[in-house]
């Protein structure tokens, strides 16, 4: 094996035996529709006919024009802030706890991961029978004025609604990324923090935190694009309702291109919001890994 | 020596997975060759079974498919695929649009894959999108004699069959409202605003606290409800397309059309009764039936595709439910409050891109089953239980909404207007009825916001 990859027809060899399949699939499954997608952007194609007719920017005049657009992107990044924030520190304090070595964390760990399980689908109507049903019992039977009607009626609690089906979903996963990086810490550096005589918190802020970036690169990155993306659980939590207010940004497009039959200002705003996801993904990992620490 | 072995077996290894992609890739276009190829073989050889002979020697292919976008008939319509086949020998495999599936877009996707079904029902709107160009012209069809007041023509040419007929209104429970003012009830009484108001307080007063059931998705309140105002403009669908070009060049506002302040008044004057009146937007559709079945409210704003949720919410086909007209106005005379809207709203249409003249002529067989043969007209009323759109099938529904509408069309108390919108309408119109109706917004505003939805379509 030592002479492996040394000369130039190894290495051509290797390429095409463990590179070229995964890159053909790539480029066939994502690179090629991506560019497509860019073209269409450029038409006025409806969907389903043979005529596509080059219309130059007018998808993307249409794009600036469609203040429902601007409006679902807003609350999408008013979701993606509360849900990135939320869902990384629930998990990052479950899983300091869950690592600490209490009774029965494996059995903890596991009942916290479990809504990640349950896709979104399915999760949104179990959420959609608490916070319409269950709740409003509560709220009928105890007299608190907070549960008397049904969140989901409401545009803002509706909104908190999503978020809070999204952290219950989503945390578990993140902690168990979390989790993975508690245990890979070495004890060495704690011991001799400990032995230079640092307190609990002084241990969590100075050594433990700085050690754990790598992981809190990884679970905003995730938890960053899966909020962004997100489409099950709002469509089957609030379907957008009340009357369209809690539309985020996925759905939009979707509408827009499949239910409008806009196709050509349906695949411009895809468009944007790709440009939007990566930059602010490639701001927040680029921004993380500089604070990464070599133990 | 050992080392080659491993090597030859990775490159064997990634060899196969690479074809086993390709061919994946290749498999959905052979597929339909062989489904062609398939049927010309079996023409040629004459082989197979006496009824796979019956059809090769007519020229039909042997197998077809049905897109099939009323999930409710799912197992109804693979039963009577079943039984053509036993007749004719041509399979016809129906196809379910998955729940949450968009029609058209499951329709869009087939085509762009190369996989389009020989058949596709779909609604009227989407079938005006495709007719020109994707579907064979269905002008020349014996049963356009029998259908001839439900069919939808695109430019002269009719391009589809009316698969059934449906019909929208208040859906009312008689017993309910007998049980409650211990008298007969005439639901031919109800033919003015005043009238139903008066029943609406009289209700009230004996006790029926809340008698109306206002279901809060925005395709019932756009499509359904304020989709009243475009199909009583004359009580046609080319009526209502005068309509909406109106509304979308502003030479007629809301405000100021007639319509529309009926429709708000009626549902000013049914929302003081509504039974999610507390919370109108937290109304779930599960438990809205429940109400009405149970007698606990007396009307649900609705049509005859609810009867399936009111079955399973308790109602019994022998009990007696049918429909009020949507009252608009005081006119005892007006067609709007004499009468129903009733139309062809599942279209079915032939793909004239992708399928061979033998499957076309399959295609064509089967709705001639449908409408001719008596076991495919009894079929269509009492398994897949809808109202058939052509007048020679003499089958009576076994539903009580649906029989309802039989009679109403009988009588001539129904109007088949049907008018077509932008995809979006339902949605984007939906999301301003419910703000109206949680009171987030006035008639004005949302007379504003449905000016601007229409002159946003030029």
């Amino acid at each position: 094996m030592g002479t492996m990859g040394k000369n130039r027809v190894d290495r051509v060899k290797n390429f095409g035996i463990f590179a070229l399949p995964a890159i053909f699939v790539f480029i066939t499954v994502v690179i090629i529709p991506f560019i497509y997608g860019f073209y269409l952007t450029f038409t006025d194609w409806n969907g389903v006919t043979d005529q596509k007719n080059l219309v130059g920017f007018a998808n993307y005049v249409g794009l600036f024009k469609d203040s429902a657009f601007w409006s679902s992107m807003l609350l999408t990044l008013k979701y993606v802030f509360f849900s990135v924030v939320l869902v990384n520190l629930v998990a990052f304090m479950l899983a300091y706890v869950l690592s600490s070595g209490i009774k029965g964390q494996n059995v903890y760990r596991a009942g916290f991961f479990t809504p990640n399980l349950i896709g979104g689908v399915v999760l949104g109507f179990i959420w959609q029978f608490v916070f319409s049903r269950v709740l409003v019992n509560v709220g009928s039977a105890t007299g608190w004025g907070i549960f008397s009607t049904s969140w989901l009626s409401d545009p803002n609690k509706a909104f908190w609604s999503l978020v809070i089906v999204t952290v219950w979903q989503l945390s578990g996963y993140m902690m168990l990324i979390y989790v993975a990086g508690f245990t890979g810490m070495s004890e060495d550096v704690l011991e001799a923090a400990s032995i230079d005589g640092a307190t609990g918190f002084q241990r969590l802020r100075q050594i433990v935190m700085p050690l754990m970036v790598p992981s809190v690169v990884i679970c905003l990155f995730l938890t960053l694009s899966r909020a962004f993306m997100v489409y099950d659980v709002n469509l089957t939590l609030t379907g957008g309702e009340p009357y369209g207010s809690t539309r985020l940004v996925a759905m939009h497009v979707y509408e827009k291109a499949f239910t409008a039959r806009q196709y050509g200002v349906g695949q411009a705003e895809a468009v944007f919001l790709f440009l939007v996801v990566a930059t602010i993904s490639g701001i927040q990992v680029y921004l993380g890994k500089k604070k990464e620490v070599e133990a | 020596m050992k080392k080659a072995i491993r090597k030859a077996a990775a490159v064997l290894t990634v060899l196969g997975m690479t074809t086993g992609m390709l061919t994946g890739c290749g498999g959905s276009s052979t597929t339909s060759q062989t489904t062609a190829g398939g049927a010309a073989a079996n023409k040629e050889t004459g082989a197979g079974t006496e009824a796979a002979a019956d059809a090769a020697s007519s020229g039909l292919a042997k197998e077809i498919d049905f897109l099939n976008s009323k999930g409710e008939i799912q197992a109804a319509l693979e039963e009577m695929a079943a039984a053509f086949e036993a007749k004719t020998g041509v399979k016809v495999n129906i196809l379910a649009c998955g729940a949450g599936e968009v029609p058209y877009t499951k329709i869009t996707s087939m085509y762009n894959s190369g996989t389009a079904p020989t058949m596709a029902m779909l609604d009227t709107t989407d079938i005006v999108a495709l007719a020109e160009e994707y579907a064979i012209d269905l002008s020349d069809q014996a049963w356009i004699a029998e259908c001839e007041s439900n069919i939808t023509q695109v430019n002269g040419k009719v391009y589809s069959f009316p698969f059934c007929i449906e019909g929208r209104g208040i859906i009312y429970n008689k017993q309910a409202i007998e049980s409650t003012l211990g008298q007969a009830f005439d639901p031919d009484t109800i033919n003015s605003l005043e009238s139903l108001s008066a029943l609406l307080a009289e209700l009230r007063a004996a006790g029926m606290e809340n008698p109306v059931v206002i279901s809060k998705e925005d395709w019932s309140l756009g499509a359904h409800q304020l989709g009243m105002i475009y199909d009583t403009y004359d009580g046609t669908t080319a009526g209502s397309a005068e309509l909406i070009s109106k509304l979308t060049d502003g030479s007629l506002k809301a405000i100021e059309y007639d319509r529309f302040n009926q429709f708000a008044d009626t549902m000013d004057v049914l929302l003081q009764y509504n039974i999610n009146g507390k919370d109108p937007l937290g109304a779930l559709y599960e438990q809205d039936p429940i109400y009405l079945a149970d007698g606990d409210a007396a009307f649900w704003l609705n049509g005859c595709w609810a009867w399936p949720n009111l079955a399973e919410a308790g109602a019994e086909a022998s009990e007696e439910y049918g429909f009020l007209p949507w009252i608009l106005g005081n006119d005892t005379t007006d067609f709007a409050n004499t009468g129903i809207q009733a139309a062809a709203t599942k279209q079915v249409m032939i793909d004239k891109k992708q399928a061979t003249a033998e499957e076309q002529e399959a295609a064509k067989a089967f709705l001639d089953w449908i409408v001719n043969d008596d076991e495919g007209q009894r079929m269509l009323v009492e398994v897949a239980a809808v109202i058939p759109a052509c007048k020679n099938n003499a089958y009576d529904p076994l539903d009580p909404l649906g029989n309802d509408i039989k009679q109403k069309i009988t009588a001539g108390k129904t109007f088949s207007s049907s008018f077509i919108a932008p995809g979006d309408h339902w949605s984007a119109v939906g999301a301003e009825v419910q703000k109206y109706i949680a009171g987030k917004q006035t008639r004005e505003q949302l007379a504003e916001n449905l000016d601007a939805y229409w002159q946003r379509q030029k």
